[in-house]
């Protein structure tokens, strides 16, 4: 029977192993400073993604609804609600109507609720339903606030406008606006509609 | 064929007179009155010409507080359904300075009367509470001050439809009395 025996040749293995070490070490060195990079580098994107809106809160807002008051713009038409440096912008696909700052005589905000489902088709869902289940599908509500601006055009004529916005964005744009220089009235608010006085 | 008794024919009988007479006397008042007599139909009401209208705001009473968004949404609706009516040439804005030049401007004043704030989450769920009402008095004068028509009228939303609905129910009352005033 012929049996072959391996030869071990210490001097050798040590060699390698300390060569396998270093490109381990090498490799490690590599993959940890890859690391340390990438994750700079998303940091740093992160931080920038998070400083953005930071720096101008809800300058844009979409899905607002006009309810009625802006030139070629029907009513309930939903659109974007821009700030801009020179004053308000509501934009739909087609028009763009601009509400200047200085043209602003006063500015109300409200709060009110608004039924989850609503409009046409909802209604005819509601009554769809039967044993009166409509009735607990209206229970429903979210809350919104209502931005009222009112202003005049060149000729002096006074024009008004309500936009329906997420509730605490309202506020927001008052702000902005008073802070751009935005005329304001004290006046006394009604309690919001839904609630007795 | 059974024969009527006597009682049976008289009831009969009292039945077909008394409604022959009712018949009788609606058919006397349904005839016009004679001419020489003023009847119950009331006059057709003069109407008025302008070849302008402006509608001017109104603050309400201090004691009435009605919200801003049901003031403007009032205001911009009249304002789109005078424009509807086509009865103006052109319909000027509250404060608008063109107007001035135009002879025959007729006023449109609506004072706030009555609110009452409803809810529509009340009305959809209750069907007979929760409604929105606007009670104005519709004045139309000319320029120097003289009163041509005033008439109370109220807007509602009663079942379904947001608040701000009833501005639109009223905005259509005042485009009725355009229609019938001018």
């Amino acid at each position: 029977m012929i049996t072959r025996s391996a030869q071990f040749n210490p001097g050798v293995s040590t060699k390698q192993r300390k060569m396998f070490r270093r490109l381990l070490q090498l490799a490690s060195l590599l993959v940890s400073a890859a690391g340390v990079v990438f994750v700079a580098t998303a940091a740093s994107a992160f931080s920038q993604k998070l400083a953005t809106p930071q720096a101008s809160p809800s300058t844009s807002i979409p899905h607002v609804k006009c309810v009625i008051g802006l030139e070629n713009i029907k009513a309930n038409t939903k659109g974007t609600l821009s700030m801009l440096p020179t004053g308000l912008e509501f934009a739909t696909g087609k028009n763009k109507v601009d509400i200047s700052t200085a043209s602003i005589q006063d500015i109300f905000t409200g709060q009110e609720s608004r039924q989850d489902v609503s409009g046409p088709a909802g209604t005819l869902a509601k009554a769809a339903i039967p044993y009166g289940g409509g009735r607990i599908v209206s229970l429903f509500s979210h809350n919104v606030e209502v931005l009222t601006v009112e202003y005049v055009d060149s000729n002096g004529g006074f024009h008004g406008t309500v936009f329906v916005l997420a509730a605490g964005k309202a506020t927001t744009f008052k702000e902005q606006l008073v802070a751009q220089g935005a005329k304001v009235t004290t006046h006394v608010q009604p309690p919001p509609q839904g609630q007795k006085p | 064929m059974k024969p009527f008794t006597r009682a049976a024919f008289l009831s009969h009988l009292s039945i077909a007179v008394g409604c022959a007479a009712l018949l009788m006397a609606a058919s006397l008042l349904a005839q016009p009155s004679p001419s020489g007599k003023p009847g119950p139909t009331p006059q057709k009401a003069q109407k008025l010409t302008a070849s302008a209208i402006q509608f001017e705001r109104s603050d309400p009473p201090e004691d009435l507080l009605i919200p801003e968004d049901t003031r403007v949404a009032t205001y911009e609706n009249v304002i789109l359904q005078l424009t509807k009516t086509k009865k103006f040439q052109h319909v000027y804005r509250s404060g608008d300075r063109t107007a001035a030049d135009i002879p025959d401007l007729v006023i449109l004043r609506l004072i706030p009367q009555g609110f009452k704030a409803g809810s529509q989450k009340q009305r959809e769920v209750t069907t007979i509470t929760g409604a929105t009402s606007i009670k104005v008095k519709v004045q139309f004068s000319s320029r120097d001050g003289k009163i041509l028509l005033e008439k109370v009228i109220e807007g509602k939303v009663r079942f379904y439809g947001e608040n701000l609905r009833a501005t639109y129910d009223l905005s259509k009352k005042v485009a009725a009395i355009v229609n019938d005033t001018f």
